[in-house]
């Protein structure tokens, strides 16, 4: 057998964790000799970055946790050909909870294959979907399995992908254009970025695959510039695929031609709806506009246009090479196939994980994802970011599935899973995500501009403890106003995080209201942190860290804090080795 | 083009297949409001007032304006909930909009003058015209222009330059010049005879005002009045030394002369009952003023030598000023108060005034407290009367010292007694000023309501009482307050007298939408760069002698050039849109609340950089239609969204004024903006 691989996870993930500096150090030190060192992207375990891999044929142990000392017990182990028992994250209890369940469809490759590489990408099957459809299928046997399939549009939309695709190909001419939607803008959400960054030939093949069955021949991929490292993979990957003529004219000899651009968006989130992401592509202000007319009868440059988003594209080679059966064998409802989610916020394993649907919310948050990280109840999850809602622990039976998901309140959205616990405060929640969509309005419509700006200002008056009670009913109408009548979705999706966290917590809202208290402890003009002298030793540590000095206490007797000189920063909670101050 | 029918509110149109929801509705006579839509413009779909309904939709309200008609569609213009989304959509724009429709004088003014456009006419001497702009709101401009306590010049712009304008005086000023040149003041003529007949109980400021404006109308107006002169409280509760007898004569008689017929030393309830007023009229109007003194509530207050300040002035104003002595105590903090001080020194007394808070919190106007101060009289603030009583033929006043304690209901903070702190002083007379009440009992044989404080019910806008045809106005239905609010009440009430009479929905004076920058000390600084300071023009007074002794007036009045002067510093604050304005015209059909979405808002941004045309971007609501004037009519790119979120604005990009731009002054934008975002400059207007 020959040399070992050894594959250092380098998503932006990886490297922010320092798996940058892990694979500098192996690369120094091993020099190539006892293992071939290579590259990676995530592999969804982010809770236990930076992640080591190594590969010897079939065999392949996944360490994670790995500073450079443990590389170095790697890099002996190797040697010894006995590789460290610790940190095999996919064999403990962890990694078997967080993995039993997974099925990776959209994700199949990422954390396997060298993104960089088309020769890993083909080795894994990579374009042979392509061939198959250029070869084998017409156009109308591509469509026909897609929406055999049940694949739906996974940005959240869950609009029939089948459907929207026989829409182009039945638009007239052949000037038509396929549009990626990379502009992954959620607060939490990174499903389009691991993808990106880990299988950027699977996208260029899902889109290519598209083309093919709905006839355009341009094709832009409209990524956030704050996804450096996504972008230069994907441009590689086109590239690369341009040099093996599977993009460009006349590809593979078939006569097919797809020509595939980059466009890095400058990070308004509001171009992530369709309209306004279009006119951010043909350099206007990127502001939504109305539809009818929609992008299949006019898109871009006013030619039939089809947008969908990275991972509906990511999930297309695997049903043509598959089979429809293979990816709607799994289906709850009207959804079939699987979701990528990023676990976020306050859980135990932080990470992207792929689910099939019918899976439950609650085996997702404490099953995969092990409960909350502080070992308190977990008490909601939200999901679909700033348009989306949040789910209480009452409703964790609830399936996931884009029906079941919108009939509570919230929506699945494009995968983000944001987890809270006892000490979230939930008018604090929905004051963030507000706060979020009132800055990331394009301005244009009145409910959206300035009705997401009013809902601010009273959920700010009900954290401040100056909100009253007529301010709910207040809030409510406005939401209901804005929801109603905004043109795009950010406007019409805005008052959810507010309406769910009304319908479900209503009463934390009356508590700051009537009461003045935050039951989260969370909001800081409701709170008091003081010390409790019973346990107070005097160390003085906690005065030393004070910034604003509102801590005074000769040493070794009792410390009080002056509540108008504090400013509720939490910093004496976290220094004080006693357990001797509480927050009231 | 073939034809497509639909339903609108259930009734059947047919239009052409490409026409909007608008249009359709348009041509069923329906009036929906727009703000981002123009005729010669793309439709854009960003100010959402002309919002529908479509039946089949997903509950969503779409915009009328670019959505197309299908045949057999079913769409809802008009419905409460329809209603409710334009309602709010006005409160949101409104909540960020920084403009006043009407001047803050004007709008501050209970009679609703139109004083910048009065103090415009005499700046360039047309007093005469000025008196009849008055007239149009307030007969009495030399009345009101004597005495008034000028809540205006409280909301006066310029007062953020140096000092308000003197626009008191300035009536006072228009009627003595209207007077002196035409002999008397000039009435418009009463419309023909209508053949209904009103009475009216009480010959003060709001019966006759209310008087006179349905005399106008060509009623057949007859006023039943106590006293033997006119004048109510204008009379007996102001000394003649601020409002002379001859000014009440010539105003109030030009009234009577124009056909209102006044039946003097009627006294209702003793005389005549009010129900056989009611019983031989179309319509009856109660304007009998708050004529009771209210009590300070301490032992010996019904001694002799203890008197009540409506008594004093009353007989006063009958010429028979009662000789107090020589010590008086004059107690409470209003201008009544002060009224009855300023007229006991000039009986040659040595007055003091005893007031229980400080002089802060005094109702008096700080200028009357300033004429009683430089007059003689004393004030002991924190000072509060606790018993009378007399002892060996000597009237003795039990005081005891206050603090200031919590804010009450009224914001004022509530004087507390200070323990120990009492003493006595002895008085040859004691007035009580401390409050009027409204002495309903002449009138109740009409069974009308009346709240516990005495006040005639009656509604705020069409000042109906629960009675249909009987009104009440003045201070029997505000409680006492100023002349100028009864002036205006009489005149609203005339209003919906003459809608009762003529068989109309009574529902009051229509009101149009006002919006407001706010109070005078949250302005932005900004806003008064650009003005030069100059002073406010002095009243000239009498000499001190003659004023401590006599009764002869005070203040002599401004000649023209002061006049002139006096009316050029102002600013000409108000819109000058706000006759043209869609913003105003929807907020007034749909109730608009501008404080319900208190928060922030933009701030003061004027460009008048152009000769041509001016941006008010302060005022803008951002429906763009400016912006897509400029590129789809005129093809330039003068004006673009900045920014994004809240702080969007329409304006000339990267901060430049419009003269750096390539901005000819098309007013292609001025044609479309539906406020007054962007005008053409007044002086380009006119040309």
């Amino acid at each position: 057998m020959g040399k070992p691989k050894l594959l250092v996870g380098l998503g932006s993930c990886g490297i922010a964790a320092g798996a940058q500096v892990v694979f500098n150090h192996i690369k120094e030190k091993d020099k190539g000799v006892l293992a071939d060192l290579d590259v990676t992207s995530c592999v969804g375990m982010c809770y236990a970055e930076p992640l080591v891999e190594v590969v010897s044929g079939e065999e392949r142990v996944l360490f994670g946790q790995v500073d450079t000392a443990f590389a170095d017990r790697i890099l002996k182990g190797i040697a010894d050909g006995r590789l460290p028992e610790e940190n095999r994250v996919r064999e403990d209890s962890d990694g078997k909870e967080y993995l039993a369940r997974q099925v990776k469809v959209a994700l199949r490759n990422c954390g396997v294959i060298n993104p960089e590489s088309l020769e890993e990408y083909r080795a894994v099957g990579g374009y042979q979907a392509l061939e198959k459809c250029l070869k084998e299928l017409t156009p109308q046997g591509v469509l026909d399995i897609i929406k055999e399939s049940g694949l739906a549009g996974r940005g959240g939309g869950f609009f029939p992908t089948g459907m929207k695709w026989s829409f182009l190909a039945k638009a007239p001419g052949d000037d038509k254009y396929l549009v990626c939607n990379a502009d992954e803008g959620d607060p939490g959400a990174f499903m389009d970025r691991a993808m990106l960054e880990g299988d950027p030939h699977g996208l260029v093949e899902g889109m290519l695959i598209a083309s093919y069955a709905t006839g355009a021949r341009h094709g832009y991929v409209y990524c956030r510039a704050e996804y450096p490292l996504a972008i230069k993979r994907l441009r590689k990957a086109i590239e690369e695929a341009k040099g093996q003529n599977l993009l460009g004219d006349n590809i593979l000899g078939t006569g097919h031609s797809f020509h595939l651009k980059v466009k890095e968006g400058a990070g308004a989130f509001v171009c992530g709806e369709e309209t306004a992401l279009m006119a951010s592509i043909e350099g206007r202000r990127g502001m939504p506009t109305l539809r009818p007319p929609f992008p299949a009868e006019a898109g871009i440059k006013g030619m039939p246009t089809n947008i969908n988003n990275v991972e509906t594209y990511e999930n297309v080679a695997f049903i043509i090479s598959r089979g429809a059966e293979e990816f709607n064998k799994y289906s709850c409802g009207r959804s079939t196939g699987t979701k990528v989610f990023a676990l976020a916020g306050k859980i135990k394993r932080v990470g992207l994980v792929e689910i099939p649907m019918g899976m439950t919310i609650g085996e997702v948050v404490n099953g995969l994802g092990g409960g909350s990280s502080s070992g308190l109840p977990v008490k909601a999850v939200q999901m679909g970011g700033p348009a989306g809602g949040c789910i209480p622990r009452s409703l964790f039976d609830t399936t996931i599935d884009a029906d079941s998901i919108n009939a509570t309140g919230a929506i699945m959205g494009s995968g983000g899973m944001v987890v809270m616990d006892e000490t979230t405060c939930m008018v604090d929640v929905a004051k963030y995500f507000l706060a979020f969509t009132q800055k990331e309005s394009c301005g244009k419509c009145t409910f959206c501009r300035i009705g997401t700006k009013r809902m601010l200002e009273i959920l700010t008056r009900i954290t401040d403890g100056k909100g009253e009670e007529k301010d709910l009913d207040l809030l409510e109408d406005l939401a209901n106003h804005v929801k109603k009548t905004s043109l795009c979705g950010l406007g019409q999706l805005a008052p959810n995080p507010v309406l769910t966290t009304l319908k479900y917590f209503r009463e934390e809202y009356l508590a700051h209201i009537n009461e003045k208290r935050c039951p989260a402890k969370a909001c800081k003009p409701l709170i008091t942190i003081r010390i409790k002298p019973e346990k107070c030793t005097g160390c003085t540590a906690c005065a030393r860290v004070c910034a604003v000095k509102a801590i005074s206490g000769e040493r070794k007797e009792i410390h009080t804090i002056d509540p108008d000189v504090c400013t509720r920063c939490g910093l004496c909670l976290e220094t004080c080795k006693f357990d001797a101050i509480e927050v009231v | 083009m073939s034809e497509v029918t639909l339903f609108i509110n259930n009734r059947e149109v047919t239009v052409e297949e490409d026409s909007t929801i608008l249009e359709a509705a348009r041509k069923l006579g329906y009036d929906v409001p727009t703000f981002c839509h123009a005729e010669n413009l793309k439709p854009f779909t960003s100010c959402f007032i002309c919002a529908v309904k479509v039946e089949g939709g997903k509950g969503n309200l779409v915009p009328s304006c670019a959505t197309k008609v299908r045949d057999g569609m079913k769409v809802t213009v008009e419905d409460e909930e329809i209603d409710a989304s334009r309602r709010m959509c006005l409160n949101l724009l409104l909540s960020d909009h920084c403009g006043d429709c009407l001047p803050p004088c004007e709008s501050t003014c209970p009679s609703s003058i139109d004083i910048r456009g009065f103090l415009a006419l005499v700046r360039e001497g047309k007093e005469l015209e000025a008196a009849q702009l008055i007239r149009q709101k307030a007969p009495i401009p030399g009345i009101l222009g004597r005495i008034c306590p000028r809540p205006c010049e409280d909301a006066c712009r310029r007062t953020r330059v140096d000092e308000p304008i003197s626009i008191c005086f300035m009536k006072r000023h228009i009627s003595d010049t209207e007077i002196a040149q035409m002999g008397k003041p000039q009435l418009p003529e009463a419309a023909p005879a209508t053949g209904k007949k009103v009475a009216v109980i009480g010959a003060g400021p709001a019966g006759m005002t209310a008087a006179y404006f349905l005399k106008l109308q060509g009623h057949e107006v007859t006023v039943y009045e106590k006293h033997a002169t006119s004048g109510g409280m204008l009379r007996y509760g102001i000394p003649y030394y601020r409002l002379t007898d001859e000014t009440l004569k010539a105003e109030l008689g030009v009234i009577e002369e124009m056909g209102v017929k006044v039946n003097y030393g009627v006294e209702i309830g003793k005389d005549i009952t009010a129900k056989s007023l009611e019983a031989d009229h179309h319509a009856l109007i109660l304007a009998i003023g708050a004529q009771g003194a209210s009590a300070m509530r301490v032992e010996g207050e019904d001694l002799p030598g203890v008197y009540s300040g409506i008594e004093y002035l009353g007989a006063a104003g009958e010429n028979q000023i009662p000789d107090l002595g020589r010590k008086i105590y004059v107690v409470g903090g209003g201008n009544t108060a002060i009224d009855c001080a300023r007229t006991a020194v000039r009986t040659g007394a040595d007055v003091t005034i005893l007031y229980r808070r400080t002089r802060a919190e005094m109702p008096a106007s700080d200028f009357e407290i300033d004429e009683a101060l430089h007059e003689g009289v004393k004030i002991e603030y924190l000072n509060a009367p606790t018993a009378i009583t007399r002892e060996n033929g000597k009237l003795l006043l039990s005081c005891i010292r206050m603090e200031l304690g919590e804010p009450d209901e009224s914001g004022r903070r509530s004087p507390v007694p200070v323990k120990g702190s009492e003493y006595t002083v002895e008085a040859s007379a004691i007035v009580s000023a401390i409050g009027q009440k409204v002495l309903p009992g002449c009138v109740e044989d009409l069974g009308i309501d009346v709240s516990r404080w005495g006040t005639l019910l009656a509604d705020d806008k069409t000042f109906q009482t629960s009675r249909p045809g009987i009104f009440a106005c003045g201070d029997c239905q505000t409680g006492a307050d100023i002349a100028v609010r009864a002036v205006g009440n009489g005149r609203k009430t005339a209003w919906a007298v003459n809608q009762y009479l003529s068989g109309e929905a009574v529902t009051g004076e229509p009101e149009l939408f006002n919006s407001t920058m706010g109070p005078l000390e949250s302005l932005d600084p900004a806003m008064f760069e650009n003005y030069d300071p100059a002073d406010r023009i002095k009243m000239p007074v009498i000499d001190d002698q003659t004023r401590r002794t006599t009764f002869a007036e005070v203040e002599t009045g401004f000649v023209p050039s002061e006049a002139q002067k006096e009316a050029a510093r102002c600013l000409e604050c108000g819109c000058d849109a706000a006759e043209d304005c869609r913003l105003r015209e929807y907020s007034t059909r749909y109730n608009v609340d501008q404080t319900l979405f208190a928060g922030d808002r933009r701030a003061f941004r004027l460009d008048g950089s152009h000769e041509k045309v001016k941006m008010e971007v302060h005022k803008c609501i951002n429906c763009g239609a400016c912006v897509r004037a400029c590129a789809e009519v005129k093809g330039l790119d003068v004006l673009a969204y900045v920014n994004r979120g809240f702080a969007t604005r329409m304006t000339a990009p990267f901060g430049r004024s419009l003269i750096d731009t390539e901005c000819d002054g098309c007013g292609e934008c001025v044609k479309v903006c539906p406020t007054a975002g962007i005008m053409f400059q007044k002086e380009a207007a006119l040309s």
